[in-house]
């Protein structure tokens, strides 16, 4: 796993809603899963790999992993950051790395990761990338380092 | 290794070992692995991700490319299954190896 230092992050901001925050008025903790999806799909956008343009290449990438570790709540209101950034394990494996930053003093308020494997749309898994897949997949990942 | 290629109660050992390595599997040693049971689902128990290992395993190991599920199933089907598979795949290698040779 290559250290978050040399890895390019991608950002995109996100407003707290009323209807996100629990009974304490803190961020419900599935919602910073949703916040993984918001950036995971801006960056996936950048480089043509969203899931139906996925789909157009005969493949799909389900998420066999998630975790999360929260370190600070957002409240109603407050700015956040979403950061993302992707590596490939040396198995046919997709693995995002996200922060959630509190916009205005950059604390990080939780980290995690996801990890989807690919599938071809018949169901079956790949155990290696190719074709216009490899191709956009290392466009990506070439992005993503620095 | 070719030595091991060859015999196959040392290729199924080495196997079974390498299996518990890539995988990290606890409480799982080399003899409660039955050489003709599933590795998958109701045998060792492992899942299509598990294959994702050993595959990368294999071909660092071997030199033998996996190239998908269907060819995974059948070579996974058991470590009889998978010594048979790998024998096959390296002999073939070779004469490949000769021919590109001369």
């Amino acid at each position: 796993m290559p250290p978050d230092e040399e890895m390019q992050w991608f950002e995109v901001e996100e407003t707290v809603r009323f209807n996100e925050v629990d009974e304490w008025g803190m961020v419900w903790y599935g919602n910073y899963l949703a916040w993984f999806e918001i950036g995971r799909m801006a960056l996936l956008k950048a480089f043509d790999l969203l899931p139906r343009q996925m789909v157009a290449l005969g493949y799909v990438a389900p998420v066999v992993n998630v975790n999360c570790d929260y370190k600070q709540s957002a409240r109603t209101g407050d700015r956040v950051v979403i950061r993302t950034t992707v590596y490939k394990p040396e198995i046919a494996a997709l693995i995002f790395k996200f922060e959630i930053l509190r916009k205005d003093s950059r604390e990080l308020l939780a980290k995690g990761e996801t990890k989807q494997v690919l599938l071809t749309t018949d169901n079956k898994m790949i155990y290696r990338l190719s074709g216009e897949l490899e191709k956009r997949v290392a466009v990506l990942l070439a992005n993503c380092k620095l | 290794m070719k030595e091991m290629m060859h015999d196959s109660v040392k290729l199924r050992g080495f196997l079974k070992e390498m299996i518990i390595d890539t995988l990290k599997l606890e409480d799982v040693s080399a003899e409660d692995i039955d050489d003709d049971a599933p590795l998958f689902k109701e045998g060792l128990g492992l899942d299509s991700i598990d294959a994702l290992e050993l595959v990368v395993a294999i071909e660092k190991i071997f030199n033998v490319i996996i190239e998908d599920e269907d060819v995974g199933k059948e070579a996974f089907g058991s470590i009889r299954i998978l010594a048979r598979f790998l024998q096959k795949e390296c002999s073939r290698l070779d004469k490949d190896t000769l021919s590109a040779a001369g």
